[in-house]
């Protein structure tokens, strides 16, 4: 008995719209395949239209959550290809709203993992932390979403003293409720079982399927573009590559962990070492004929932007690559011999744009090819409930 | 490996394969060969060097030609690897048999450049819609896009 489950393409969580169509046999998924392109926006071609500054903005629009990540790769990339370089206090502003960033998307992500694995208290508790980070990124920037903060050679605003006291007791709040709820979270035996052996990647399957962040982290692969190869103030920086060696959704819910106090103490760095001066240099109009590969730790993983100049005010070629692009492949493998339960987690275990949790999931009874509605909500109803009766998750601990 | 350390390796391992090495920034490091050899190339790479991650696979429309540009990364920065086919005759092996993690960007290549690319394991489109009219590729130059005229399904009334 076979049956086939098509989800999405309208899929909000994901950043794109997305198709994903499982080949099940009873709850065991056997198969599945990837279908993209709902939302094709044609930005790279549009990006061969505009201007060096004009790009900034429209690169900020490629993804929600992590705006000022492609608005920086591309950033620094074209400062490279102008031959200009951002002073030194426009570059710790620059990356400490990049860290700042990663804090919310992380933050967001371990709402979104509680909330899928039947802990709603977790859930709100994040939640109500990533509150202090977007507010300090309203201070600094202006802006909740997308900051703007990027132009061509610095950054558009600086910081004063007030707020870098903010920034520090914001960040000191942060580090005291993320220490607490992990502590929660760390003494939660359902939670821990919930997550233990879910979705399961080998480090041979990451590295063949050329997984990124923490997707690739959690599988025992320590790449981190910030380490390997360090983009402006990551060669001053102290801090760690973290990683988990259990290939589950627990270790990438660990790996993420790790990186929220290894981005709490990187952003104190920056801010206390914060040198004086300008903020930004003034950049030419044009870029002589010339190419550059831009590399950048997003929160979800590598960002890659290739930048081809024609020695014209606009790009001859843009290449962007997202990190979840680069996790789809190992996506497949993930759900491969999963249950149908655990679609939702191993979903927001790869991605954490998923908080618009309300959408429907189409089940097709392949015998009398009845199509069943269901509700994104009843499906975690059906997992947590098949959870709660597995004794041999019973004994996972977490590995903290 | 620091950037000499694997331009040497690479000019004792593919002596008459690489046509030029670049090394423009820190880092950086920029192989071009023939398109034919493109796969022992990338084969030699993963086994000698344990180059595995492949980032990407940009496409560049030169004009009479097309440019591919295989983005590799490994822990001290990433290599990149170059070659031109012609634009009467786009073919390209596939390098999925050594990496199998780069079918999307190969597939995402056919969709926007309409270069087909050899032994894809999975030649189905990726990014283009179902109803994409086929010899559109956007991505070209000479492509442009020419809103197709609104059909309400039964006619106005």
């Amino acid at each position: 008995m076979k049956f086939q489950i098509p989800i999405g393409p309208q899929h909000p969580a994901l950043k794109e719209p997305i198709s994903l169509r499982m080949t099940v046999e009873g709850e065991v998924i056997k198969d599945a395949d990837i279908r993209l392109g709902y939302n094709h926006r044609g930005l790279e071609k549009l990006a061969e239209e505009k201007t060096w500054i004009q790009n900034i903005y429209l690169t900020e629009r490629i993804c929600g959550i992590c705006s000022h990540s492609h608005a920086t790769c591309y950033v620094q990339g074209v400062e490279k290809l102008m031959e200009i370089e951002p002073p030194k206090r426009g570059a710790y502003i620059r990356y400490l709203v990049s860290e700042l960033e990663r804090i919310h998307s992380h933050l967001l992500w371990l709402g979104v993992a509680g909330h899928e694995a039947g802990f709603d208290s977790f859930f709100m508790y994040t939640w109500r932390d990533r509150e202090v980070v977007m507010d300090l990124l309203e201070m600094i920037s202006g802006n909740r979403v997308h900051y703007a903060m990027n132009t061509l050679g610095g950054v558009r605003r600086d910081l004063d003293e007030g707020q870098i006291k903010k920034i520090l007791d914001g960040l000191e709040i942060l580090r005291k409720r993320s220490e607490y709820y992990f502590y929660l979270a760390a003494n939660e035996p359902t939670f821990v079982g919930r997550l233990a052996g879910v979705g399961y990647l080998s480090k041979e399957q990451a590295m063949e399927l050329c997984a990124v962040g923490p997707t690739a982290r959690a599988s025992g692969v320590p790449r981190d573009v910030r380490k390997d190869d360090p983009h402006a103030v990551y060669d001053d920086v102290p801090f760690e590559v973290c990683t988990a060696d259990t290939c589950d959704v627990l270790g990438r819910a660990v790996v993420r962990i790790k990186e929220l106090f290894e981005s709490y103490k990187i952003s104190e760095f920056l801010v206390r070492n914060l040198p004086a001066g300008p903020v930004t240099v003034r950049a030419p109009k044009r870029a002589k004929p010339n190419e550059v590969l831009s590399r950048y730790e997003a929160p979800r993983g590598e960002n890659m932007h290739y930048i081809k100049s024609n020695g014209s005010d606009k790009p001859e070629r843009l290449k962007v690559r997202a990190p979840t692009l680069a996790n789809y492949p190992a996506t497949v493998v993930m759900l491969r011999n999963g249950f149908i339960a655990d679609i939702p987690l191993i979903f927001a275990a790869i991605d954490p744009c998923i908080c618009c949790a309300e959408r429907t999931v189409e089940i097709v009874n392949a015998r009398t090819g009845e199509l069943s509605v269901v509700r994104f909500s009843e499906l975690r109803a059906r997992a947590n409930d098949r959870s709660r009766n597995l004794s041999r998750k019973g004994k996972a601990v977490w590995p903290l | 490996m620091t950037d000499v350390e694997i331009i040497e390796k690479i000019k004792n391992l593919f002596a008459g394969k690489v046509l030029d090495i670049a090394n423009p920034a820190p880092r950086r490091v920029f192989l071009t060969v023939e398109p034919r050899n493109i796969e022992a190339v990338v084969e030699g790479l993963k086994k000698e060097l344990g180059i595995w991650y492949c980032a990407t696979i940009s496409g560049v429309d030169l004009g009479s030609e097309f440019e591919i540009v295989y983005h590799f990364g490994h822990d001290r920065g990433s290599l990149n690897i170059r070659t031109k086919i012609p634009r009467a005759n786009p073919h390209i092996e596939s390098i999925t048999p050594v990496i199998p993690g780069a079918v999307f960007y190969e597939r995402e290549l056919q969709d926007m450049f309409g270069i087909v690319v050899d032994h894809i394991p999975d030649p189905r489109p990726l990014v283009v819609p179902d109803d994409w009219p086929a010899g559109n590729f956007p991505l070209r130059k000479d492509w442009k896009y020419e809103r197709p005229p609104e059909v309400i399904p039964g006619g106005k009334t």
